[in-house]
Parts: C-alpha cells; structure tokens; sequence
C-alpha cells in the first residue's frame, strides 16, 4: 500500500502535450478515479504511473520513492487493462500464478494465493480453461484476479469495465468497489465513465484536454462543479445550460433569460463579484433541479412546451422547448404532459450554478 | 457469430464453370504429380524397364509402367559408392542451421521494428526488404568473390550464411506482421507483472508460433532446394543434394536410375515435412491477414 504523489507532470508526445502540468494526491489505501473523454491524458498519466512510459517532466512518487526512474516490474503495482491482456495461450491459472512465477514464488504459494483470489472472485471452476473459452465479464475476472494474487503497493485499473454490457457492468463495480475495500489496497482507476468514477471513487480527479479540472469527491464534484465544462460532463442526463443576462432591478439582481427572469440569493450575488448589471453569464441547472408543472405555479416560473417524453422505468426525461434552447427535466412517470403541452419549471434556488460564458469558470 | 453459410445458386454458366474447373484440377493434378510418380516408379526400377514407353495412342500399354521388378540397386548406389549420407547431412545443417539463426535475428529485429519507433525506421524496413530485389544471379560474382577473401567458399558455415542472407530479410518481413498483430497490452501487462523487456518478449513468442513455424518452413524450402548458392559457395566442401544429384549427369554417362534415386532422397524429406506442418503452415499463412 501507498500514497501516490504526482506532482508537476507532464507528457508530451513530440511536442503535443498529453498531459499538462498535473497535480494529484492519492492517499494510502484510498479509491481515486480519473475521468475525462477520451483523450483527455487519463491513459497516459496512468501508464506513466505504471511505468510504460516515459515522464517528459516532473515527478510521481511511491510514499516518499521517487518511481520515475525505475521498470514497471520494480515499481510493485498490478494493472488490470481495457482489453484484458489475458495470455491467449496460458490457462486462466497459469495466466494468474504469472506475476507470482516472475517474482519467484514457490508453487505451493502460487497455489494457495491463486485460489484465494480465485475464491474471491468467484472463478475457482475456471482455472484450466483457456482465455478464449471465457465469456468478457469472467476474462474480466481473470484480469481482476492476475491483479490481485500478489500484493501490490498499487493497484491501475484501465477502463476495465467498459467492455462489458451494462448489466455486467453495474454488477462489476459494486463488486470492484467491495474488493478495494477489503484488500484496502490504493487503487487509481481511469475511466470515461463519469457513472463509474461517481459511484465508486473516494476521489475523482477530472481531467479534459491534459488538465486537471478538478479534484474532489463525488460529492463535490457533482453539486459543486468548479467550471462549465465538469458541470456538463459529470452527471446524467447533463446539466442544462442557458445563456442570460445578469440585470439589476432594484435592489435585485436577475439572471434574465427570454423566458423567465429569477432573482438571485444575496449570496449568489456576491459570488457574481459585483458583475451585477450587464454582462451574459451561463446558468447551469440539472435535470434533477428542476420541477415541471402543467399549471403555471404561484412562484415565478419558466414557460416552456414539451417537446419530448422519455421514459425511463423509474424515472421520465421531459424535453421542454424554451424560445431558444431545449432543456431536460427529470421527473416521475405520472407526469401526465404531452408533447405540444405548454409547462411551467420552477428551479431550486439553491441548486443552481452560474458559470462565466468565456472561461466556463463557475461563480457559484 | 455470423453465419457461416454460403449461398450459392446455381446458374448455367456456373455449372459449365463448374465442368471446366474440375478438368483444369484433374490435368493440374497429372502435371504436378506425374512427374514426382515417374521418378518415384522410375527409381526402383533397372535401366531397361525405365525406357520401357508404350507407343503413342497406346493407352493400354501405359501398363508397362507397373511391369517391372523392384530393385534398389540405385539406392545402394547412392549410398555405398556416391557417399551421398555426408550429402543429405550438408543439406540438413546448411538448410536446418541458416532457418534457425534467420528465425532467431528474424524474431528480434522483427518485434523491435514492430514495437520501437525511431527515426528512419521506415526506410530500414525498405531497405532490409529491398536486399531481395536484385535477383541472386546479379550478386552472385561480388559475393563470391567476398567469400572467397574470407575463405568461407566450400564450407559449410559459409554455406550457411549465405542462405542467412537471403533468409532474415524475409524473415523480418514476414515476422514483423505477426508481431504487429500481438496487442501491446500483452507484453505491458507482463512488465507490470514483473518481466524484464526480454522475458515480455519471450512471453509473446508462443503468439506468434504459427508465423516462426511456417516462416521455418520457407527458410528450410528455399535452402534445401537451393542450387545456385550450393553449386557455387558451397562447391567442394560442403556439397548439398541437388548438386550431387547434378553431377551425376556426366558427359558421357548420365545415370538415370541414380538420378531418380537422387530425385526421390531430395523430395521425400520435403513431402514429410510439409504432411507434418501442412495444418500449421496454412493458419501461419493466413493468421497475420485478419486481426482480431
């Protein structure tokens, strides 16, 4: 087990920057996620953590070992990749007593840790078989499990799951939740998944375009986004967004949309840092923030017409057509709207967001 | 998985293309197998029977091709007086020792252009490629003379490099495709497991078995029924079959039975490998078209 450090790294692949001056923490025994869109430098920074390729500048450290320089085989981490990586020509237990075999393990102790962790993950009747007879979420298993037979300092989960179907998938990361909680091993996972990073990670660092946007949990990442960008990228279905004027009126300030205005909070304003009259902000507001109506509320209300009902089981996306932008509001089965229907949405004051229209830099 | 049926209806033309196909396969098969039958047949028999050839339209008289007594009187002759055991000994260790060591460069020069990039690595692999462009006639004088200077003409290690030569390009050539079909992932996954660079590449060397395999097979075909390259550099010391089968064609005397004989040692060696590898061989040939 151990903290992970990186501290001012970077990677360029000739003179394209991958990864751009990142700084992360991963305390000792904790879950950090790395999610962004592809391309976004989550797979470099996490083989270059691994070993598999070069740091172009700064530093990662092991607790207080720089690893920089050393071969993946003496960093003492276990990877488990997007495709696998599973021996073809090995059986499921050769492929598992392989990180034990290289280092030298004697057999009766490849044996026993091999049928631990293939107790563990439930695939002890598989391990004279061969890759290729596996189905994707035991290969999975398999991959999980060559990780795990050794005890690693770290372990590097790479989009392991994304091959799965979802189904599968939601089943895989309650159970890879659970195993890194019992193993309490550090583990850096990297996803594109924000699904993925928010259910599991006691950390997401979010990444787009080599940097780090940011580095929080869960929790703050999704209610308190620190620009339009993550705003938009976690949560599903996405943030809404909608351009309006900050206008004073009074003693208040509105946001200023052609459909509705709503007052801001005092504290809002402030947040807004004196940019209370003129000027364009982005308002962010998810789908969960929102209420809708068919009739028009006491409360000051936006007027808006369905557009398009998506039900979801449990749950039911409405699409409201506004005078110029379309959002998306969650809201239970029973709403009786269809399309055509003229609705009313009232926000949560408190569950909002503004975010600045060039930067993307959240005021609140 | 798809299906594996393929639909096919049939039309007049595709059924007289059908006709046309199975003659043109029957007289391909006497072509290519008559030949090889004579000289089987031929081998066991005396010199008299040998020349025993029916009249033309004749067709019943190709019978006398069977009415003869089995002798191995040209086997012997091979054998006892021709000294032709050293013969298929130079084969073996010119053909076997040349595909070993291109198999062996092969690989590693193979993975490292697959997996390294550098600069001007593509026209190292033109260039590597291109050595085999200039037919071997054309080089034949400047090498000949190089392995005369470094006196490895008659011998058998200079036999042996000059197959190396023409071999390990081909060797890189086609092994570099089987590597480039190995996912990266496999060997990275090794080094994190705790393999050094090399013990990553050994590991992936059972992947692409079926290339090395059917590439193992080329070498050992292109050095065994090599003539050129054996009746020149390796002329005196290190004399292979088909040169020893050549000289006994002598002005005055050519030894038909002995020749058969000769014919019959040289291919049925060849024949048994390929029976042996004929399954491998073909997915190693195919493997590297289709990636997963």
């Amino acid at each position: 087990m151990a903290k992970v450090s990186i501290r001012n790294v970077w990677k360029k692949y000739g003179e394209f920057p991958a990864v751009k001056d990142l700084n992360i923490e991963c305390p000792d025994g904790s879950f950090l996620s790395i999610l962004g869109p592809s391309g976004c430098g989550k797979s470099s920074t996490m083989r270059m953590i691994a070993g598999l390729e070069h740091i172009t500048a700064g530093d990662i450290y092991f607790d207080e070992q720089r690893i920089n320089d050393l071969a993946p085989k003496d960093r003492d981490v276990s990877m488990v990749f997007e495709n696998y990586a599973l021996y073809p020509h090995k059986t499921v237990f050769d492929n598992m007593a392989n990180p034990l075999k290289l280092r030298g393990q004697d057999s009766a102790r490849i044996k026993e840790r091999v049928g631990q962790a293939a107790n563990l993950l439930e695939i002890g009747e598989l391990l004279h078989r061969r890759p290729q007879e596996l189905s994707g979420g035991q290969k999975q298993r398999v991959a999980i499990g060559r990780a795990i037979v050794r005890e690693p300092k770290l372990f590097l989960f790479d989009e392991p799951i994304a091959h799965l179907d979802a189904k599968l998938r939601a089943h895989m990361r309650g159970e890879i939740k659970h195993l890194q909680r019992t193993l309490g091993t550090t583990m850096i996972y990297v996803t594109h998944d924000q699904l993925e990073a928010m259910s599991m990670a006691d950390t997401i660092a979010v990444m787009h375009e080599g940097e780090l946007q940011q580095l929080g949990s869960p929790r703050e990442v999704y209610n308190n986004p620190v620009n339009a960008w993550v705003a938009g990228f976690v949560g599903e279905p996405a943030m809404n967004f909608l351009t309006c004027d900050v206008r004073g009126d009074g003693g208040e300030v509105l946001l200023a949309h052609p459909n509705f205005g709503i007052a801001l909070k005092p504290e809002q304003v402030k947040c807004l840092n004196g940019r209370k009259g003129g000027g364009s902000v982005r308002m962010g507001v998810r789908p969960d923030a929102l209420n809708i109506a068919l009739e028009r509320p006491a409360e000051p209300a936006i007027a808006g017409e369905v557009f398009v009902n998506e039900l979801l089981g449990g749950d039911m996306i409405v699409e409201v057509q506004l005078s110029d932008a379309r959002v998306r509001v969650k809201t239970s089965p029973e709403f009786p709207g269809n399309p055509g229907d003229k609705c009313y949405l009232t926000v949560n004051r408190d569950k909002w967001h503004a975010f600045a229209t060039d930067t993307g830099k959240a005021y609140f | 998985m798809a299906s594996r049926d393929i639909v096919h209806y049939d039309t007049p033309l595709s059924k007289a293309f059908r006709w046309f196909s199975a003659v043109f396969i029957g007289f391909y098969l006497i072509w290519t197998l008559l030949p090889i039958f004579v000289m089987f047949v031929s081998s066991f028999k005396d010199l008299l029977e040998a020349f025993k050839i029916p009249a033309v339209g004749d067709w019943m008289g190709a019978a006398v091709f069977f009415d003869f007594s089995p002798t191995l009187t040209h086997y012997e002759n091979l054998f006892r007086n021709l000294n032709f055991t050293s013969y298929i000994v130079n084969s073996l260790v010119a053909a076997g020792g040349s595909a070993l060591i291109s198999v062996v460069l092969g690989s590693m020069c193979a993975y490292s252009l697959s997996r390294i990039e550098f600069r001007g690595k593509s026209d190292l692999f033109f260039w590597i490629i291109s050595t085999r462009m200039a037919p071997v006639v054309a080089v034949m004088v400047p090498l000949y003379a190089i392995f005369r200077s470094l006196d490895l003409v008659g011998t058998l290690p200079g036999l042996i490099l000059a197959y190396t030569t023409f071999n390990l390009p081909f060797a890189i050539w086609i092994l570099k495709g089987f590597f480039d079909n190995v996912p990266y992932a496999i060997e990275e996954a090794q080094m994190v497991d705790g393999a050094t660079r090399s013990q990553a590449f050994m590991s992936i060397l059972p992947l692409v078995a079926p290339g090395i395999g059917a590439f193992l097979v080329l070498c050992i075909l292109f050095a065994w029924n090599d003539f050129l390259f054996a009746a020149i550099i390796g002329s005196g010391g290190a004399k292979t079959l088909p040169v020893a089968t050549r000289e006994l064609v002598q002005p005055q005397n050519i030894q038909w039975g002995s020749i058969m004989a000769a014919g019959v040692v040289t291919t049925l060696p060849m024949m048994l490998l390929g029976l042996v590898i004929r399954r491998y061989l073909v997915t190693g040939l195919t493997m590297g078209a289709v990636k997963e």
